[in-house]
């Protein structure tokens, strides 16, 4: 009986378990629980996924991302609030080490509440850019919803952002045959800087451009940012593979745009939006449900005939040949499936010290439950100590950087080649035998002839 | 000393009637030789009684590391040993680029005891295998001298000397587990056994020498002392025409034989017949065949075709070879005169070519108050000694002068090289002393005084009618005086009491420190130990990764991988000067430009020296321009020495400092919170003497790990990057609550992110 239950209890964690690869408590931030209705199916579809969700308020006492020095939650998602800060709970610090302690955070603003200046300081750390005064809109003048915003022209109309740039997987192209459209509604954009570790998912069109609302000018003379400069979806994935995302659009999460019909300028009939399907997609990376890469193990070994070709040694000598083989599998959903390089990428293997003294591609050998990258090569002809290093970093897979130091020795005494084997040697080896015989017989000769020598000086 | 002159000749009458007897004699000496041993071993005990059984300084951790590998993992392994905790990440080819004579000794004599079923830790064979090497070196010495002198008293004296003399004892006090440790025993033995091969002519002999000598080889290089002293020795006695088949024999044999012992020791390998240090050995030998040929062709044809035959063929000869030599070095066949033997001879070379060579510290040209500290009365008898020898110049007193010649002049180039000056100078002054005591000691007045007198009186007149011969007679000399007796005898034996009054001293008070342990006087008398190195090596042992790569100058680099059992990236094996200069660079550099190349080396802690809360002088940052002149002799257009002085050319560390000072990684990590020990503002280096400025030094890509007691070590880890990509100065001042201003964005032209 009892062992039956923990069988059961054991399967119901693997079930639970299988939601995220990091956890499944959510911490929802939102200014008051009534706003939960307003994004029921997001936080269904969430709860769905195996999510147990924990509902606060930032002025609540009980708000703490960390207990004891360990997180309280693995996951994050902030909801716009209309407080200036966001409380003493929820400072930049904290939540830069809540990123830190690997949790992640799914950020969304609006155009209608500013940004809290936690938040805002925050992204700056990131290099992640608001616009000024907290608070910017992003228009478009020729892909806006006609039906919902026909004189704002605010509800930007955008299609799937398709991969970053080629050579990357694509995460984020929800495909459905209603339609091919996100609503982008009452957004504020931001803009990125130049680190490795920032990358947007969704870019604002070309004629899209951000300003401030509350300006009362007429003419926008101080644009904030503009076209494919303004990032309208962006993320930032740490060192530490932590995920932090940023959504322009609170309102693109809420139930009244899953279901909306939109209707394009120029367009006849209206279609039905993408977000339900883009949300889950951006929550689903950001929470670490796919895009995440793990190494099951890292296997080197001299690969000589006649020696010993044991597992992960220690040392090796100059010259060896050794093989190299890595595994790899990928987070999807809820499982882990064998990762397949994308195309027109390769995962590389480093031999280095201090510098890669060898650049190899690794050559995959992937079946339906494994899969498995290995190169075969010579060690180069420099002692000291190396490392393998495979180290793949790429915008939405989680970092890869496996190091496996080994030692390099030089030649033992009694592995070079024996002098007579070698050609060369020959003269000189020929020379010590003639000298060896002639001062034998040198002393023969001495030996046999001293007497006679000894009686012709009588 | 005591007992040494007294058993020579001692005044009791008993003691004469005994020492008459030729077998009492030999017994006595054997007695007295134990005694000197005795002592020698005795006063190097100073430290093990003070401090425990402790392997000193810097070198002898690593003979000490060394040496628990060749007992642990067996001779091969130790040949083959390639150490990849030194050097990070280049390693060591160590088997093969070190002397392993000393560590062979020790594990020689662990095996035999453990045989005899005496378990002994291979610690206290270590700390006590210099001490009873000099036991044998006085005996080697007594032996060596015994062939200078007809004088039984002066080997004694010298054995004497020997033992106590503080130029030796500097490099073999207990726990001083060095390569001189055994080579100096091993030197004085080599040149024993090379005058009884010249001496006697005999093969024998001289391949008992060239075995020895291959022993030098394997021990230290200081060999090159003997490489190039014997065939010097060889090339002056043939100039003063004293060729002779024993000189052929002799040095023929020894170098054969030595040379092809000394080309098994791997770290030699091919250097006897391709340096320029060994070609005097090579060219030597070829000489005497030379000369040989020619006394056989000499004996051969008639002396006037000899001799334009010999002038032909000696210019032919030595042209050519002479040529080859040229030849052959501007080929690269032979490498030419490396710069630790420029600085031999230009003592101001080092410190323009070879900084790194010249900031050690026993790589300094000696001060002459050294010469008196480590030998004491023994200076000033030593030319009275050399004296001697050219009265009798035989070739053996030619081999004493040849030495006492070359021994000073290095001695006076380097101070370690005081070392290789004792022997000649206690052999000498033990002559000069026994030929004062036999004269001066001898309590019945001459017998004969009258036909000595004429007869002396007869070979002075003769020697004048000759001229020039009288250095060559033996002088006869007798004194009556008794007064004059016992006052010279009184005067000698109260200065040789002050000498070993003074070699006590001097052992006692400056050679038996540890150096790892430093001891100081408190005010009411006691002893205090500062253990800072010890507790701070422990910490690294116990707190980090057993891979944690550490950091620090190369002095320090044997202690922490004995003490500390950690990778180090420099060490005191200067052989690699780039990756010194690189950790020089390093220290000396801004944290911007450090922190790369400690990334790149996978540095995870950097360890410092400061020494100043305690007034300890042998700190990192009065090593500094040292690191700074090494580095900058590779980028000379990244790290210049003068931006590290004020304006005014001083080297100072309070606020007057220049900004390349303060900023450098060193300054920062020896100053970092060093003000919190103060009140605000008062905060004092007492080496330095300087007032340091209010506000201390800021660490942004380091953060302090340990710092010891004294402060004299202290131990920081490096930052790992960034987790969400900042700079570590921004991440710094974030953490301590600064918020950005986003108005330091707005400056210039925006930067158009473009992926």
């Amino acid at each position: 009986m009892r062992s039956l239950l923990s069988v059961l209890v054991f399967l119901f964690i693997a079930v639970v378990q299988a939601v995220s690869s990091s956890g499944d408590r959510l911490l929802v931030i939102l200014e008051d629980d009534a706003e939960k209705a307003g994004y029921s199916k997001f936080l269904g579809d969430l709860e769905s996924r195996g999510f147990e969700i924990t509902y606060e308020t930032p002025k609540s006492e009980s708000l703490s991302l960390f207990h004891l020095g360990e997180r309280s939650y693995d996951h994050v998602l902030l909801l716009p609030t209309k407080s200036k800060g966001l409380g003493p709970n929820l400072t930049p610090n904290i939540l830069l080490d809540f990123i830190n302690a690997n949790g992640n955070i799914l950020l969304t603003l609006s155009s209608s509440t500013p940004a809290p200046t936690s938040i805002v300081s925050l992204l700056l750390e990131l290099d992640i850019h608001l616009p000024p005064d907290r608070q910017g809109l992003v228009v478009d003048h020729f892909n806006y919803d006609t039906s919902s915003a026909s004189e704002t022209h605010d509800v930007l109309l955008l299609p799937s952002p398709g991969p970053l740039r080629p050579g990357l997987k694509d995460f984020f192209s929800p495909v459905s045959e209603d339609g091919n459209l996100l609503a982008f509604p009452h957004g504020m954009g931001q803009t990125l800087g130049q680190g490795a570790l920032l990358s947007p998912i969704l870019r604002a069109p070309a004629t899209a451009y951000s300003y401030n609302p509350k300006e009362q000018s007429e003419v926008v003379d101080d644009l904030f940012a503009a076209g494919q400069q303004l990032s309208l979806v962006s993320t930032m994935q740490a060192r530490n593979s932590a995920r932090f995302t940023v959504v322009g659009s609170a309102e693109m999460l809420s139930d009244q745009w899953f279901d909306a019909k939109v209707k394009k300028l120029g367009e006849k009939s209206a279609v039905k939006t993408l977000n339900r399907a883009f949300a889950k997609q951006v929550s689903g990376w950001t929470f670490k449900e796919i895009g995440v890469l793990r190494v099951n193990w890292v296997e080197h070994h001299l690969n000589e005939e006649g020696m010993s070709n044991a597992s992960n040694p220690k040392i090796y000598r100059i010259k060896n040949d050794v093989k190299y083989s890595i595994s790899l599998s990928e987070y999807s959903w809820d499982k882990y499936i064998p990762f397949e390089v994308p195309e027109s990428d390769a995962l590389q293997l480093e031999f280095s010290m201090l510098s890669p003294f060898h650049r190899l591609q690794l050559t995959p050998q992937i079946s339906s439950s494994d899969s498995t990258y290995s190169v075969a090569f010579t060690l180069p002809d420099q002692h000291g100590i190396f490392n393998f290093k495979v180290n793949y970093k790429r915008p939405f897979f989680s970092n890869i950087e496996e190091k496996h130091t080994v030692s390099v020795r030089h030649f033992a005494h009694d592995e070079w080649p024996r002098s007579f084997v070698i050609s060369g040697a020959w003269p000189w080896m020929a020379g010590i035998g003639a000298t060896v015989t002639g001062w034998l017989a040198f002393c023969a000769i001495w030996l046999y002839s001293a007497p006679s020598a000894a009686k012709k000086n009588q | 000393m005591a007992v040494a002159t007294t058993a020579s000749s001692g005044p009791v009458d008993l003691l004469i009637n005994v020492g008459k007897n030729q077998s009492t004699k030999t017994l006595l000496r054997v007695i007295i030789l134990c005694f000197i041993a005795g002592a020698a071993i005795a006063s190097r005990l100073f430290s093990v009684i003070r401090f425990e059984s402790i392997i000193h300084e810097f070198d002898p951790w690593f003979n000490f590391r060394a040496t628990k590998y060749l007992v642990a993992n067996g001779f091969y392994d130790f040949w083959d040993w390639f150490d990849d905790r030194t050097w990070h990440p280049l390693g060591r080819v160590t088997g093969g680029t070190l002397y392993p004579g000393l560590m062979v000794t020790s594990g020689v004599i662990y095996h035999l005891l453990r045989a005899l079923t005496v378990p002994v830790d291979i610690r206290n064979i270590c700390v006590l295998l210099a001490p009873a090497c000099s036991g044998l070196t006085a005996f080697a010495t007594y032996l060596l001298t015994n062939e200078m002198t007809t004088s039984s008293s002066a080997g004694l004296l010298a054995a004497a000397f020997m033992g106590i003399a503080p130029g030796y004892i500097s490099r073999s006090v207990a726990g001083s587990y060095d390569n001189e440790a055994i080579a100096i025993f091993l030197l004085v033995f080599t040149f024993y056994l090379w005058i009884k091969a010249l001496k006697l002519g005999s093969v024998l002999w001289g391949a008992l020498c060239a075995l020895f000598y291959g022993y030098m080889v394997a021990s230290w290089g200081g060999y090159a002392f003997i490489t190039c002293l014997v065939p010097l020795h060889a090339f002056v006695l043939i100039c003063m025409g004293r060729f002779s088949m024993r000189l052929y024999v002799s040095y023929t044999t020894w170098y054969a034989l030595g040379t092809l012992a000394s080309m098994q020791i791997p770290f030699v390998g091919f250097l006897p017949v391709r340096t320029s240090e060994h070609m005097p050995a090579l060219g030597i030998f070829g000489f005497l065949q030379l000369v040989a040929f020619l006394e056989y062709v000499r004996s051969a044809i008639p002396s006037r075709q000899f001799q334009t035959f010999l002038y032909v063929a000696l210019g032919g000869i030595f042209g050519l070879s002479l040529l080859g030599l040229v030849g052959l070095t501007a080929g690269g066949y032979i490498a030419p005169w490396s710069g630790r033997f420029y600085s031999l001879w230009d003592t101001g070379y080092a410190k323009i070519h070879i900084p790194i060579i010249a900031s050690v510290s026993e790589h300094q040209p000696t001060a002459w108050p050294a010469f008196f500290f480590d030998l004491n009365m023994l200076i000033w008898l030593f030319p009275a000694g050399v004296y001697l020898c050219f009265q009798k110049l035989e070739d053996e007193h030619v081999f004493i002068i040849v030495y006492a010649l070359f021994g000073s002049y290095f001695a006076g180039v380097m101070v370690r090289l005081m070392l290789t000056l004792t022997p000649v100078v206690c052999v000498a002054a033990a002559i000069a002393v026994s030929q004062l005591l036999d004269t001066y000691l001898v309590a019945r007045s001459p017998e004969v005084p009258d036909t000595e007198e004429e007869a002396s009186d007869g070979h002075a007149k003769k020697a004048s009618k000759q001229g020039g011969l009288r250095a060559s007679s033996q002088p006869v000399v007798g004194i009556y005086n008794v007064v004059g007796k016992g006052f010279i005898a009184g005067a000698m034996v109260l200065y040789l009491l002050i000498f070993v009054q003074h070699c006590t001293w001097v052992t006692s008070n400056a050679y038996s420190s540890p150096s790892v342990v430093l001891a100081s006087r408190m005010p009411d008398g006691s002893q205090h130990i500062i253990d800072d190195y010890r507790e701070a090596y422990q910490w690294l042992r116990q707190n980090t990764r057993e891979d944690a790569k550490i950091m620090s100058w190369w002095d320090y680099g044997y202690q922490i991988g004995g003490m500390a059992d950690r990778p180090t990236l420099v060490d005191n094996n200067t052989w690699n000067n780039t990756h010194i200069a690189t950790v020089g660079k390093a220290m000396a550099s801004r944290e911007e430009v450090s922190y790369p190349i400690m990334r790149q080396h996978e540095v995870d802690y950097v360890l410092v020296v400061f020494g100043g809360l305690l007034g300890y002088s042998g700190d990192d940052i009065n090593k500094f321009l040292w690191m700074v002149r090494i580095a900058e002799g590779i980028w000379p257009d990244e790290v210049k020495e003068r931006d590290y002085f004020t304006p005014r050319g001083e080297y100072r560390v309070d606020s007057e400092a220049s900004e390349t000072m303060k900023n450098s990684l060193m300054y920062k990590m020896s100053y970092y919170n060093y003000g919190s020990l103060f009140p605000p503002g008062q905060a004092q280096d007492r080496v330095r003497g300087a007032r340091l400025p209010e506000q201390g030094p800021v660490l942004n890509t380091l953060e302090e790990a340990y710092t010891s007691e004294n402060w004299i070590i202290r131990i920081y880890k490096v930052k790992d990057l960034d987790n969400v990509g900042r700079d570590h100065a921004s991440a710094a001042s974030f953490e301590k609550g600064h918020k950005k201003k986003k108005a330091s964005k707005k400056r210039g032209p925006r930067v158009l992110r473009v992926d």
